[in-house]
């Protein structure tokens, strides 16, 4: 028993810090499909994802953050923060078909997010605002593909 | 200065045993086992309104099994730092028929849960604020299942339907 556990608690310590800080601070993500374009990449970007903005609160229109899925919560979705609680956003809300635009105000507790490739993209449009507790993080920098290396930058609508 | 140096070497090691053991008791906290003290009336008579101690468990939700009756701590869709203690009355797909005030009963709504989803109402329907306020709540926002009450003394013990 003694052998054995001197061999697991140090992975085990180390594990727990990994986790902690992948927890806490950040970590890194794989992102796929083509909602985002022509920001990540269809095949697959790895982006780094820090976890201080959504606890603190410090999220402006224009980050791009990940957030548990509303209709799959098993899954995490990547997309563009349009508008926080109180703002009021204005959508087209069918850009294959038409152009009609809708505007309404953002509920109290929630964010509205997009994807940037708006023919091609579940979003808020679909699902509506979500919670502002779903959200788990701020994308920041891109790592792959190499010809993305660099900072995601905020880009206001 | 040597004198220095060993007392930092063991201070070090003595840090780095308790927070080894703060780890330990984080992961096991946020994953596996918590207490959390909930306090409010909307939940009376099942939870006190001066507060209660409960022991919440957060492996059922991530293994997807929740199901209508039971107890969950959920964060608060109209204030994210705020948590929310609550019974789960319909699950995603199901129809649920609820009265938004319950001294009018004859206006009731009814509607079906929608995909990801989870209908959650407070035992005490006349001062909770809860789905039939804020609408079905996504999965995503469930913390953890209350299923034991641990203080005060004389109400210790499962906390049923």
């Amino acid at each position: 028993m003694g052998e054995w556990s001197r061999s697991v608690v140090p992975i085990a310590s180390r594990l727990c810090l990994l986790y902690l800080i992948n927890k806490y601070l950040g970590t890194p993500v794989l992102t796929y499909g083509p909602s985002m374009l022509p920001t990540l990449n269809i095949t697959g970007s790895l982006v780094l994802v820090e976890r201080i903005s959504t606890r603190t609160g410090k999220l402006r229109p224009g980050d791009i953050v990940i957030f548990r899925s509303p209709e799959t919560p098993r899954k995490v979705v990547c997309k563009r923060l349009i508008g926080m609680e109180g703002d009021q956003v204005t959508y087209v809300v069918d850009p294959k078909n038409s152009d009609r635009c809708e505007t309404i105000v953002v509920p109290k507790g929630h964010v509205w997010v997009e994807g940037d490739n708006i023919y091609n993209t579940k979003d808020s449009r679909n699902f509506g605002a979500i919670p502002y507790g779903l959200l788990e993080g701020r994308a920041f920098w891109t790592l792959l593909p190499r010809k993305d290396f660099g900072s995601l930058a905020p880009k206001p609508r | 200065m040597r004198q220095w140096r060993i007392i930092a070497k063991e201070a070090m090691a003595r840090a780095s045993i308790i927070g080894k053991f703060l780890c330990l008791l984080h992961v096991t906290d946020a994953y596996i086992l918590s207490s959390n003290h909930v306090l409010g009336p909307s939940m009376l008579p099942t939870l006190n309104i001066t507060g209660d101690v409960v022991l919440v468990e957060h492996l059922s939700h991530r293994l997807g099994k929740l199901g209508s009756g039971d107890l969950v701590l959920v964060r608060s869709p109209l204030d994210p730092k705020k948590t929310l203690t609550k019974r789960i009355v319909a699950m995603e797909g199901d129809k649920v028929t609820f009265s938004l005030d319950p001294t009018r009963s004859h206006s009731s709504r009814s509607l079906v849960v929608p995909k990801g989803h989870v209908w959650i109402q407070g035992d005490n329907a006349y001062v909770s604020r809860d789905s039939r306020h804020f609408g079905p709540l996504p999965y995503g926002l469930i913390e953890g299942k209350a299923f034991m009450r641990v203080w005060p003394p004389s109400s210790f013990g499962l906390l049923g339907e």
